[in-house]
C-alpha cells in the first residue's frame, strides 16, 4: 500500500506536504488571533479545524508514504552523484533534479528536499533544509525539517488527536468570552508541537520547546481572571524553565563538542559518538543527564511533576489535548530520539528508569485518594510518564535491549495518548453536565444520564488500567516485558529487578484507581450537584463524536499496530535503533492481565458492593490516607528547599537595593534637581519674562560683536 | 592700541552722546510708573530730561542738511518722535499712549518724507493714522475697565531694561558708524549700465517691466550713443554688474523714492511677495474675524 | 561732508554721512525704546503698541538705508513691513479682545499656563486701588451708537 501512496507523491507534492503539516496550523493561528475577535467571533472553530484536518490528512500520507518516499531508489528525489556527497553544514546540494524542483516552487525556493546519504530504506528520512535562521560561527542553524520513523508517528498522533480535541472544544468551550483565543492558542499549540517534532536540529527543537511551553502557559491561563489559573500557568512556566535549563545545557554541550546541532550529523554518526565517549567518558553521561533534566520538566518527572495536576485549571480539552496527549510526551521523544546518545551513557538510562519507577509509584498513590476527577487523570498522566521512562531507560541492560526499550515507550506513549485523551474528554464531558463541578464527592450514578460519556469512560479506563485486547493492555505489556528482559540480562539487574516490582505495583494501582475514578462517578445512587441544574445534559453531538472515535481507537489502536508488530516494524527504521525480532509474552501478557482484573475487582467491592470500606480503611491508615491525600507534601517540601530560601534571598537583595543602591543613587540625582530648581525660576510663564531673557540675549551678543569689530 | 585705550578713546570722542544718554535714561525712569501702585512723580521733571537727552544724543552727530528748512524738519519730527515714544511707554493711561504713538507715527513719517521716501510716509500715515490707531482706541475703549487698572500703573524690571536697551543703542550705533563700505554710500545706477545689463543679461528683467523698456526707448538719441560709449568703457573695466533685482536699483532717471521706481520694484522684482501679502492680509481678516466675535461655546 | 565725532575715519574708507547716521540712530532709538516699553509694562494693548513702535524703528532704518544704498528694495521692503504690521495689529487685538473676555483684564501676568508648575507667580494687583493720575480724570470713551448688549455696564455714566 506504501508504495502505491508513495509512487502518486512526487517530490513537489512531497515537500508541500511536509510543510503542509506546520503551516496550515500556523496559518489559522494568525488568522484566528487576528480576525478572531471582530470578525470570526462564534466562528473562530473554523479556520482551526480546517487546518488541523488539512494537517491530520498531511501527516497521515507522509507517515503512510515514509518508508519508501525517502529510498533514493524508490523516489529519485536526489540524483546519486549529489545524494552521494551531502554538504555537512546541511546547506542544499546543487543538482539538476533540485534545480528543477525549486524552479517549480518559487515561493518557497530556499527550501530543498533531500534524503540524506545515510538514508537507506533501512531507515528512511526526509529533510527539509530551510532557509538560515542564525549563523553564530560554527553554528549554522536553519529551519531545516525532518521527518524519519519516529517523528511520522508522532505528527500523525498530534495532529489526529489535537483534530479530535479542537472538534471536542468548539462545542465545550461554546459561549466562552475567549472562543477565538482558545483557538488561536490551539493552532499555535500544534504547529509548535508539529515543529518540534519535525525539526532537524537541536536549537530548532528548543525553540519549539519554548513556543509549546509557551502555548501551555496561555492556555493554562487561559481563565486568568481565576487567581488560581494564573499561579498555576505560573507555576507551570517556572518550573518548566528548570528543565529547559538543563536542555540548553546539553545543547550547548553538544554543539561545543560535536561542532553541530543538527540531528544528521550528532545522531545520524555513531562512529562520532563512539569516538568521543572513549576521549571522555564523562561527556555524554553529562550531556545525556542535561537532556534529562530538560524532559523531566517537560514530561512532568520526580521532582519537577508538580506542575501537571495544577496544570488541569485550564480548559478540559486543553488537558486532553497538552497535558495528557502532546506536549507531556515531549520529553518522552527527546530521549528516544537521543537514544544514540543515550546508549553510551547506561547510568543515566538506569536513572531514567529509576526516576520514572519513583514518579509512576508515588503518583499512583496519590491519585488513590483524590477527589477532584480530573486531578485523579492528572496522576495518572504523570505515573504513565513514569511508566514510558522506566521502558527508555531499559537500554541500560545492553545495546539488543535498547530497541525494545525505546519501542515499548514508544507503544505506550502513542496508545496512551489516546486514551487519556478519551478519559480527559470524558471527563470534560462531564464537567459540561455537572455545571463546572468536577469534584466526585458531590454527584455520582451518572451512567442513566450520561450514557455516551459512561460508556467511552468505560473504554478509557479499562485501555488504561490495562484489560486485555484493550491499546493500554499491549503496551503495558511491552513495557512489563522489556523490564523482564532487562532485569534478566546486563548489569544492573538488581536494580531493574526492583523497578519491575514497582511497575508492577503500580500496575494494580492504575487499575484500581481508575476505576475508583469510574466506579465513584458512574455507579451508585444518582446525584447531582446544584450547579448541574434540574436535568444535567448529555454532551451535545459535535461533543459526542470525538468521544466515539477515540473511544474506537483507544479499543483497537493497540490491536491494530501491538499484535501485529505494525508499529515495532515501522519505528525501529528510525535512525540509531536496530531491527529486532519482535514477539509475545505470553507470562508476562497473562500476569498484566490478572493484575488488571485483580485492580478492577478491588475497586468493584470497594466502591460499588460495600462503599463504606473505603472510610474504614482510610480511619486505619490514617497518617497514610493523608499522605497520599496530601500528595506527599511535595510542594511545600519544595516550597522549603527551594522557594523559601530564594525568598529569603530576594529579600536581602531589595534591603540592599534600597539601602545603598537607591540611596546613593537618589543622593545624587539631587544635584542636577537642585540646578535645575535655580533655572527653573526663568520658566514663570510670563510671556514679558521671556521676552526679556531673549532681549538681554541679543544685547549680549551685539556688545560681543562690537569688541570683536 | 590696545582694547582699553580703545574702550577710552571712544568714550571719549563720544563723550556727549554718552552723557546725553544717560539724562534721557533718567528721564524715562523718572516717568515709568514703579513696582506697587504709587503717585505720579510729575511728568515735568522727566520730560525736560527726556528733551535734554534727545537733543544732546542729536546734536552729538554734528551734522546738518544743506537746505535749512530740511534741518529744522528733522530736529522737529527727531524729538517729537523720541519724546512722544517715551511718553507713550510710560504713560498710565492707554488711551493716552494709543495718543502717543499717534504722534510718535506721524514724525516718523515726516522722518520718511526726509529720506526721499514721500509715498511711503504717505502710506503709513493712511495706515496707522487711519486704521490701525482707530482700531487701537476701539479695543481700548471696548476692553478699558473704569479708573486706571493697577496693571497699568505698574511696570517690572525698568531699570535693567531701560540700562540693556540703551547699551544696546550706543553699541548699534558705534557698530553703524564703523559700517564697512559695502553697506554705506552707492552711487545711483547710470542708465548706461543699465542699458549694457538688459543688452548682456538682463533680458529677462526688460521683459517683466515694459516700463524701463519704454524709458529707454524715449530717450534722445544722443544720450543713448553716451550711453553705449559708457557700456563699453564699463565692460572694458571688467566688472560685470550683478544681474540680480536690476529693476530695484536706482537710476538717474528713476531715483530712490520716485513712485516710478518704487512701482518698478513692488511690480518688477516683488511681484509675487506681492502677492503673497495680500493673501497674508485677507488671511490675518479671516483670522480675525473667527477670533474676536463673542461665540457660543463650540461654535465655528 | 562732516565727519561726526562718532565716526574714525582714520582707515580712510568711505562713511555713511553724519546726516543719514542720526536718522539711523533715530531708528534705532524708537526701537530701543519700544523694546523697553515692552519688556517693563503690563497691559496686553500697551505691548502690541510697543511692537509696533518698533517696527517704526525698524522701517526708518530700512528707508535710511536703501537711500544710501541707491536702492528701492528698502521702501518695497518697509511697505511688506507695513503689511505684516496691520495683519499682525489684527490678529493681536482681536486675540486680546478673546483674552480679555476670559479674564476680565489686560494684565499680561495672568497668562502663565507655560510656567513650571512649582515656580511662585508675578503678584498681580487687584486692579480697584485707583492711584491720582498725572494726567487726572481717565477719559470716558462713550461707545458709538447702540450700546453693546453683551457687556455688563460696570460704571454708570457719571455726572
Amino acid at each position: 500500500m506504501s508504495e502505491t501512496i508513495s509512487s502518486m507523491l512526487p517530490p513537489d507534492l512531497l515537500l508541500l506536504l511536509l510543510i503542509l503539516i506546520p503551516g496550515a496550523p500556523l496559518v489559522s493561528a494568525i488568522v484566528t488571533a487576528v480576525f478572531g475577535p471582530k470578525l470570526l467571533r462564534c466562528r473562530s472553530h473554523l479556520p482551526c479545524w480546517s487546518a488541523l484536518a488539512v494537517s491530520f490528512i498531511c501527516s497521515l500520507l507522509v507517515l503512510l508514504a515514509l518508508p519508501t518516499a525517502a529510498d533514493p531508489n524508490a523516489l529519485d528525489v536526489i540524483p546519486p552523484a549529489a545524494s552521494s556527497a551531502p554538504d555537512e553544514s546541511g546547506e542544499p546540494v546543487a543538482g539538476d533534479g533540485q534545480a528543477a524542483d525549486q524552479q517549480e516552487l518559487p515561493a518557497i525556493a530556499a527550501v530543498d528536499i533531500q534524503s540524506s546519504s545515510r538514508s537507506t530504506a533501512a531507515s528512511p528520512e526526509l529533510i527539509v533544509v530551510g532557509p538560515t535562521w542564525l549563523e553564530l560561527g560554527q553554528m549554522s542553524v536553519g529551519f531545516d525539517l525532518r521527518v524519519d520513523s519516529i517523528s511520522a508517528i508522532m505528527l500523525a498522533m498530534v495532529t489526529g488527536v489535537s483534530l479530535l480535541v479542537a472538534l471536542f472544544g468548539s462545542g465545550y468551550m461554546h459561549g466562552d468570552g475567549g472562543y477565538p483565543r482558545f483557538f488561536a492558542a490551539v493552532s499555535g499549540f500544534v504547529f509548535s508541537m508539529c515543529m518540534l517534532v519535525m525539526a532537524n536540529n537541536f536549537v530548532l527543537l528548543f525553540f519549539f520547546w519554548e513556543m509549546v511551553g509557551l502555548c501551555s502557559y496561555l492556555l493554562i491561563g487561559f481563565w486568568f481572571h481565576k487567581p488560581s489559573a494564573a499561579a498555576a500557568s505560573r507555576k507551570a512556566f517556572v518550573v518548566n524553565r528548570i528543565g529547559d535549563f538543563g536542555l540548553i545545557m546539553a545543547i550547548f554541550l553538544i554543539l561545543t563538542r560535536f561542532g553541530s546541532v543538527s540531528f544528521s550529523d550528532v545522531l545520524g554518526n555513531p562512529g562520532m559518538i563512539a569516538d568521543l565517549a572513549a576521549a571522555d567518558e564523562t561527556l555524554l553521561p553529562l550531556i545525556c543527564f542535561c537532556l534529562f533534566l530538560g524532559a523531566m520538566g517537560k514530561s512532568a518527572q520526580f521532582p519537577l511533576q508538580v506542575w501537571l495536576p495544577d496544570a488541569m485549571e485550564g480548559p478540559t480539552p486543553v488537558s486532553a489535548l497538552i497535558h495528557a496527549a502532546t506536549m507531556v510526551t515531549a520529553g518522552i521523544y527527546l530521549v528516544a530520539r537521543c537514544t544514540p546518545l543515550f546508549m553510551f551513557a547506561p547510568d543515566v538510562q538506569v536513572l531514567v528508569s529509576a526516576t520514572g519507577a519513583i514518579t509512576s509509584l508515588i503518583a499512583a498513590l496519590i491519585a488513590l485518594t483524590q477527589t477532584d476527577l480530573k486531578r485523579v487523570l492528572a496522576y495518572s498522566t504523570v505515573s504513565q510518564l513514569g511508566f514510558m521512562f522506566m521502558a527508555l531507560g531499559c537500554g541500560a541492560a545492553g545495546a539488543e535491549v535498547t530497541t525494545p526499550a525505546v519501542t515499548a515507550g514508544m507503544f505506550h506513549l502513542f496508545t496512551h495518548a489516546y486514551f487519556k485523551a478519551l478519559l480527559f474528554l470524558a471527563a470534560g464531558s462531564v464537567m459540561h453536565a455537572m455545571g463546572d463541578v468536577i469534584d466526585m464527592r458531590y454527584f455520582s450514578g451518572l451512567r442513566k444520564a450520561l450514557p455516551i460519556t459512561h460508556w467511552t469512560f468505560l473504554v478509557g479506563a479499562a485501555a488504561l488500567a490495562g484489560v486485555p485486547l484493550l491499546a493500554g493492555f499491549w503496551s503495558k505489556d511491552e513495557i512489563l516485558a522489556v523490564l523482564g528482559t532487562a532485569s534478566s540480562t546486563g548489569n544492573y539487574q538488581s536494580i531493574f529487578r526492583i523497578i519491575r516490582i514497582v511497575a508492577t505495583v503500580t500496575a494494580l494501582l492504575t487499575a484500581f484507581y481508575t476505576f475508583r475514578a469510574y466506579f465513584m462517578t458512574f455507579w451508585g445512587e444518582e446525584r447531582f450537584p446544584v450547579e448541574a441544574g434540574h436535568h444535567p445534559h448529555e454532551a451535545t453531538p459535535i461533543m459526542a463524536w470525538p468521544l466515539r472515535i477515540l473511544a474506537v481507537c483507544a479499543a483497537l489502536i493497540g490491536l491494530a499496530v501491538g499484535p501485529t508488530h505494525q508499529f515495532q516494524t515501522y519505528l525501529q527504521r528510525t535512525v540509531g535503533l536496530k531491527p529486532y525480532e519482535a514477539h509475545f509474552h505470553l507470562d508476562v501478557m497473562v500476569m498484566s492481565a490478572v493484575i488488571a482484573i485483580a485492580g478492577i475487582t478491588l475497586a468493584w467491592s470497594f466502591y460499588v458492593v460495600s462503599p463504606a470500606v473505603p472510610a474504614r480503611i482510610a480511619g486505619m491508615l490514617a497518617p497514610f490516607y493523608l499522605l497520599s491525600q496530601k500528595k506527599f507534601f511535595l510542594d511545600e517540601i519544595l516550597y522549603g528547599i527551594v522557594v523559601a530560601p530564594l525568598k529569603i534571598f530576594g529579600r536581602i537583595c531589595v534591603f540592599f537595593d534600597r539601602a545603598v543602591i537607591d540611596c546613593l543613587i537618589d543622593s545624587l540625582a539631587t544635584v542636577p534637581a537642585s540646578v535645575s530648581g535655580l533655572l527653573k525660576n526663568f520658566q514663570g510663564g510670563v510671556v514679558t519674562s521671556y521676552a526679556g531673557v531673549m532681549w538681554f540675549g541679543a544685547v549680549a551678543a551685539v556688545v560681543v560683536a562690537l569688541s570683536l569689530f | 592700541m590696545s582694547g582699553s585705550e580703545q574702550l577710552t578713546a571712544l568714550l571719549q570722542n563720544n563723550s556727549v552722546a554718552i552723557v546725553s544718554m544717560a539724562l534721557w535714561i533718567f528721564g524715562i525712569l523718572w516717568m515709568m510708573p514703579g513696582r506697587k501702585v504709587t503717585p505720579s512723580r510729575g511728568v515735568i521733571p522727566g520730560l525736560v530730561l527726556t528733551l535734554t537727552g534727545v537733543a544732546g544724543l542729536l546734536l552729538s552727530f554734528n551734522a546738518v542738511y544743506a537746505d535749512v528748512s530740511e534741518e529744522v524738519m528733522f530736529w522737529a519730527f527727531s524729538i517729537i518722535a523720541l519724546v512722544c515714544a517715551t511718553l507713550m511707554i510710560t504713560a498710565r493711561n492707554p488711551v493716552y499712549a494709543a495718543l502717543f504713538f499717534a504722534l510718535a507715527t506721524l514724525s516718523t513719517c515726516g522722518l520718511f518724507m526726509l529720506q526721499n521716501a514721500p509715498f511711503l510716509a504717505a502710506a503709513t500715515v493712511i495706515v496707522y493714522a487711519g486704521a490701525v490707531i482707530v482700531t487701537f482706541l476701539f479695543v481700548i475703549m471696548l476692553a478699558q475697565q473704569s479708573g486706571a487698572a493697577g496693571y497699568d500703573q505698574t511696570a517690572g524690571r525698568a531699570a535693567p531694561t531701560v540700562l540693556a536697551s540703551f547699551v544696546l543703542l550706543g553699541t548699534v550705533s558705534v557698530l553703524v558708524s564703523m559700517a564697512p563700505p559695502e553697506i554705506s554710500t552707492v552711487p545711483p545706477v547710470d542708465d548706461s549700465l543699465r542699458l549694457a545689463g538688459a543688452a548682456t543679461a538682463g533680458e529677462d528683467a526688460a521683459g517683466t517691466a515694459p516700463g524701463g523698456g519704454a524709458s529707454m526707448r524715449i530717450a534722445p538719441v544722443d544720450e543713448l550713443l553716451a550711453q553705449e560709449a559708457a557700456a563699453a568703457a564699463a565692460a572694458e573695466a571688467n566688472k560685470p554688474e550683478p544681474v540680480v533685482n536690476l529693476l530695484s536699483r536706482a537710476t538717474v532717471s528713476h531715483p530712490v523714492g520716485s513712485m516710478k521706481g518704487l512701482g518698478r520694484s513692488l511690480f518688477g522684482d516683488y511681484l509675487f511677495a506681492v502677492e503673497l501679502a495680500g493673501t497674508i492680509l485677507l488671511i490675518a481678516c479671516i483670522g480675525a474675524i473667527a477670533i474676536a466675535p463673542r461665540r457660543e461655546e463650540g461654535a465655528l | 561732508m562732516e565727519v561726526s565725532p562718532m565716526l574714525d575715519a582714520a582707515d580712510g574708507l568711505v562713511r555713511i554721512p553724519a546726516e543719514d547716521l542720526r536718522t539711523l540712530v533715530v531708528g534705532a532709538a524708537l526701537f530701543a525704546i519700544g523694546a523697553i516699553g515692552f519688556l517693563t509694562r503690563r497691559n496686553l494693548i500697551l505691548l502690541i503698541l510697543c511692537g509696533e513702535l518698533m517696527l517704526h524703528g525698524v522701517s526708518l532704518s530700512l528707508v535710511t538705508f536703501g537711500k544710501l544704498q541707491n536702492n528701492n528694495e528698502g521702501q518695497a521692503f518697509t511697505i511688506f513691513l507695513l503689511t505684516i504690521a496691520a495683519c499682525e495689529a489684527g490678529l493681536a487685538l482681536a486675540l486680546v479682545l478673546a483674552l480679555y473676555r476670559s479674564a476680565r483684564s489686560l494684565d499680561v501676568r495672568l497668562w502663565t499656563e507655560l510656567r513650571e508648575a512649582d515656580v511662585a507667580l508675578a503678584p498681580i494687583d487687584a486692579p480697584a486701588a485707583v492711584a491720582a493720575s498725572s494726567y487726572g480724570e481717565i477719559p470716558k470713551l462713550t461707545p458709538a451708537g447702540a450700546e453693546p448688549a453683551e457687556l455688563p455696564r460696570r460704571n454708570k455714566p457719571r455726572k
